[in-house]
């Protein structure tokens, strides 16, 4: 096991990260930019190095100051947490040239899978399904109408160079591709000068449902079921659950095999997840391949009562998974709500500043993760998350219940906050009867 | 605030105390801003350093492989019997260990290449190799690629890098300088372009020899490049030497090289440079007219009334929202490659010029620069060219003819500079050597007054084929104030001698000294000289149509015979 661990990362997730190994009894380094000094994350790690001034390209991006950091303080792993420089291949590779081990995939797992074309091949070749679409561009609308019917109708029609869409069309059947194909054809000629077209299984309804894999590198990979994220406003999700209640038994296990040959097929090692579209007709289809830990994580630790970031780290180390496929009991629901500091009613423009005073909530089920104190400040410079409420209930009606109460009683003073538009979403009856996909907030809140 | 208070976790074990090893090459450090750097970014920052910008050497191979299309290089004279004339001491084990080190067999590699599919003979330096200092290998394989070159009619590129003449070959080191000088003279008589690239350093007797031959000398920025060595002069004069002493920068504002290009940009550069001088710039679609633009612009457009007098028109030519020389061209043509300098003694800023585009005919544009702003005109010296600007302007020109493109030389100018410095420097010999050479240029010349066009100073870049003036530009002897002083005594007479000179493109056209009016909408301004520009594109092509048929003596004889009938 690694005897000190650099964690090149910042807020609620380094917190959590430190967490998982003051547990282990392993030496946490923090970094931290100018504008972190009094982060909880630079407090709370047992070593931490100011790598830089505050904007991120400087600090929390630059691979050279994060490397030299880990290397004078004889860190042997590195925790790239979420987001920066987490998904950087060349990072992950930098990190094993000088001999400090990446916390996650190799190198070449994470360029395979960051390239979408090579993705959707490889999955394609494991048998994962992939939306069904034309490979090239096509003009001419008979070859089209051939397309359309080997896709399966309904089918969308877009243009190879479309955008905010324009030269979109949904073609339900036979008898309305043609119109719709020449409609799409001369929005795309008129907006974009070009009018090739594309042609791809229009998905209805679609869910946004993801599953969460783990890999050691002795080729075992297992899944821990899988978080619903629905619940998105602008591709950016706003809260997750797990289980989703839209799977039954049978689906999840048919997806969550698909997920696990779809690790095994990219050699993948490390926690990763895989992201499916799933239709209203459940049927189900492979968009991309996380590899990283994800925001979310923790509603998957609640179901299956595991520590995803320890699991991370003890396979970096090179041990073997603690669990096999059949220990992995999924039990109760879990809820969780990305609470920013942002203005809904401003277009959820980000609000920061000192945090004046709060109350949190806790009791049975309850678990916030977050590195806001009082009077901490929140910088402008970095994204607006200032927690992670995360309820965990035996089923789902106990789960919101539990999620309501705890938003209602959540206080955060000093900046503007998304808490009341999470307790609209709780409260929402088609949230409530799960009648939910990935357009639930633009119908809801005509946004 | 919770600094400290939190409690240690781990248990307290000694290090095994590995240390952790870094491979070797991963990270250098820079030498001038001294950040470490990734290696893997330098190199694919075309060998400069990602933080500060700064240029690193290049390794011959290397350079060549970012500048010419993929695998179209050959090479030539690869290997060549080492020499040692001087039987100078230990030079034959010191070539070895050199060769040993750097894996060159010598400082300069040579050969051919195509770049953006224009076949061009190309040598590079490698300064690994004894600072790529001119002994006899160097200097004949320089030599033996220009000879080539002459011979096969291809244009040749060299990348300098030097820290001069090869000392243990002494005398022998020194002749290199006038046998390369000499095969490129041979090829500049040939008619063929040699472009020179100066790296850092460029000096000694490879910067007074074949690097400063170049039709083109283009630099790299901040390359260090002179005759004596900066320590030497400093030594010898006992004075601390400027900042930027001997840098490119310093050489450009000297009139010394043409062009300092960023290495990113290198490749592209020299591959319109080639087309120019070869097969021409690929076809440029027209762009159609943008009537609803115009009409939009129409609506807001300050009013102007139409000039009833000779000064009304003085007025407008003068008016400071006219376009200048720099808006005419970046609407006449898609591409300029402005050339610095006069390659005497400085750059000129009021006559800017350079290689352009015009529809995929290649130009040689010279142009009297006006500037748009106090700080402009500073550089711009409000168009009054100084000796060395015409200097520079007769420079283009006999470029433009040795390479047989056609010259358009646009003229805004109040007058050629009036001032101590100018005397000094000889502007009435500039303006006089312009004239005398313009007359019997053999390529076609278009000159186009745009705005004043002032005695002597305008009549320098106007000794044409064609010269055309804006509907409410002037071409004066004299400005209307100079000509009241001098014959009225009274500058404030300057309406009255302003009807009396006729300088007005009405009054020139009927005198014969200007052959075409170019209509105005009023008041001329970038936003509103489309219709102008139609215009000028569509007489130009009638311009170039009508001279293609002719023969270079025939052109000559047209501009004798019109200036001979005054």
């Amino acid at each position: 096991m690694f005897r000190k661990v650099l964690i090149a990362n910042r807020g609620e997730i380094a917190v959590r990260i430190i967490r998982a190994l003051r547990e282990m009894g392993i030496i946490s380094v923090a970094v931290y930019s100018e504008a972190d000094r009094d982060s909880l994350h630079t407090m709370l790690a047992d070593e931490a190095i100011c790598i830089g001034p505050a904007p991120a390209m400087k600090s929390y991006l630059d691979m050279e100051r994060i490397l030299s950091a880990a290397v004078t303080t004889g860190a042997e792993a590195i925790h790239p947490g979420f987001g920066f420089l987490s998904e950087n291949e060349k990072f992950a590779r930098l990190c094993t040239e000088v001999g400090i081990k990446f916390i996650g995939p190799k190198s070449e797992t994470i360029a395979k899978l960051g390239d979408k074309a090579v993705a959707r091949a490889t999955m394609q070749k494991a048998h994962i399904p992939v939306i069904p679409g034309t490979d090239g561009s096509v003009k001419d609308v008979n070859e089209a109408l051939k397309l359309a019917k080997k896709v399966g109708f309904p089918v969308m029609i877009k243009a190879a160079l479309g955008g905010g869409g324009k030269g979109m069309r949904i073609s339900r059947s036979e008898d309305d591709f043609a119109e719709n194909f020449m409609t799409a054809k001369a929005e795309a000629l008129k907006g974009f000068s070009d009018d090739s077209m594309y042609i791809e299984k229009y998905i209805e309804r679609p869910r946004h449902i993801e599953f969460q894999i783990l890999a050691d590198s002795y080729g075992n990979v297992i899944h821990l079921g899988e978080r619903d994220c629905s619940i998105q406003r602008r591709h950016q999700k706003v809260l997750e659950e797990a289980p989703s209640v839209f799977l039954d038994s049978k689906l999840r296990e048919k997806m969550g095999k698909a997920a696990v040959s779809a690790a095994k097929a990219a050699g993948y090692e490390n926690a990763g997840t895989i992201e499916f579209l799933v239709d209203k007709n459940k049927n189900f289809y492979f968009m991309e391949m996380n590899t990283r830990i994800q925001v979310e994580h923790p509603v998957t630790e609640m179901i299956t009562g595991m520590d995803l970031i320890k699991e991370q780290i003890r396979v970096a180390a090179g041990e073997k998974l603690s669990v096999t496929q059949k220990d992995v009991k999924i039990e109760g629901h879990s809820i969780e709500c990305r609470i920013n500091a942002e203005n809904p009613d401003k277009n959820f423009a980000p609000s920061p500043g000192r945090i004046e005073s709060m109350h949190l909530p806790g009791g049975n089920g309850v678990r916030i993760d977050t590195h806001i104190y009082e009077d901490y400040t929140v910088s402008p410079f970095y994204d607006s998350m200032l927690l992670k409420l995360i309820v965990h209930g035996k089923n789902r009606q106990e789960a919101i219940a539990k999620m309501r109460s705890a938003l209602g009683e959540i206080v955060i003073e000093g900046v503007d906050t998304n808490i009341d538009f999470n307790y609209e979403i709780i409260n929402n009856p088609y949230f409530i009867d799960a009648d939910i996909d990935t357009s639930f907030i633009e119908k809801q809140f005509k946004m | 605030m919770f600094r400290n208070m939190f409690k240690k976790t781990y248990a307290k074990i000694e290090p095994e105390s590995e240390k952790i090893d870094i491979p070797e090459g991963l990270w250098k450090k820079c030498r001038i801003c001294k950040e470490p750097i990734f290696a893997e970014d330098v190199k694919s920052n075309f060998y400069t350093c990602p933080k500060c910008g700064g240029y690193f050497r290049v390794h011959a191979y290397r350079r060549i492989e970012m500048l010419v299309d993929d695998g179209s290089f050959i090479e030539w004279n690869k290997t060549m019997p080492i020499s040692n004339p001087l039987d100078f001491p230990d030079y034959e084990t010191k070539l070895e260990e050199e060769r040993q080190k750097s894996k060159l067999n010598e400082a300069v590699v040579t050969g051919e290449a195509t770049i953006g599919n224009v076949r061009t003979a190309i040598a590079v330096c490698d300064a690994r190799f004894m600072m790529s200092s001119m002994g006899r290998v160097v200097g004949e394989k320089i030599t033996a690629a220009v000879e080539k070159a002459t011979e096969e009619k291809m244009p040749i590129i060299i990348y300098s890098c030097s820290g001069g003449a090869r000392m243990q070959e002494g005398m022998i080191s020194l002749m290199q300088m006038a046998k390369t000088s000499a095969a490129l003279k041979r090829h500049h008589e040939a008619g063929q372009l040699f472009i020179s690239v100066l790296t850092d350093p460029t000096m000694g007797g490879v910067s007074a020899s074949f690097a400063m031959l170049g039709d083109i000398i283009l630099a790299e920025p901040k390359a260090l490049i002179g005759f004596a060595g900066p320590r030497v002069i400093a030594q010898t004069i006992g004075t601390k030497l400027p900042e930027g002493f001997q840098s490119a920068e310093f050489l450009l504002e000297h009139g010394f090289i043409d062009a300092i290009v960023e290495r990113s940009e290198q490749r592209s550069v020299l591959k319109k440079i080639l087309r120019a001088h070869t097969s021409g710039f690929k076809k440029v679609a027209r762009k159609e007219s943008q009537d609803e633009n115009t009409e939009k612009v129409t609506e807001k457009r300050t009013k102007v009334k139409a000039p009833k007098t000779a000064w009304d028109s003085v007025l407008l030519s003068r008016r400071p929202d006219r376009p200048t020389a720099k808006d005419y061209i970046d609407r006449l043509f898609s591409f300029f490659l402005e050339l610095h300098g006069d390659r005497l003694s400085g750059d000129d800023g009021a006559i800017i010029g350079g290689i352009a585009n015009y529809y995929g005919k290649p130009v040689m544009v010279v142009a009297e620069q006006k500037g748009k702003s106090i700080k402009e005109n500073k550089i711009r010296n409000f168009g009054m060219p100084n000796p060395s600007g015409y200097r520079k302007a007769l420079r283009l020109i006999k470029h433009a003819q040795k390479f047989n493109m056609p010259i358009i030389c646009i003229v805004d100018t109040p007058g050629a500079f009036c001032g101590i410095e100018a005397e000094e420097k000889g502007q009435a010999e500039a303006i006089a050597r312009a004239l005398f050479e313009m007359s019997d240029m053999t390529v076609p010349i278009l000159s186009v007054v745009i705005g004043e066009g002032g005695s002597g100073g305008a009549l320098a870049l106007a000794v044409a084929n064609e010269v055309w003036m804006l509907e409410h530009s002037i071409y004066s002897i004299l400005s209307p104030e100079g000509f009241a002083s001098i014959l009225y005594k009274d500058a404030k007479k300057n309406k009255e001698a302003a009807e009396v000179m006729k300088i007005t493109s009405k009054e020139l056209l009927g005198l014969g000294v200007i052959d075409r009016v170019i209509k105005e909408e009023l008041p001329l301004t970038v936003d509103t000289m489309d219709t102008v520009i139609e215009e000028m594109v569509s007489n130009m092509d009638d311009f170039f149509e009508k001279n293609s048929s002719k023969s270079k003596e025939e052109i000559a004889e047209d501009r004798y015979n019109r200036f001979r009938k005054f």
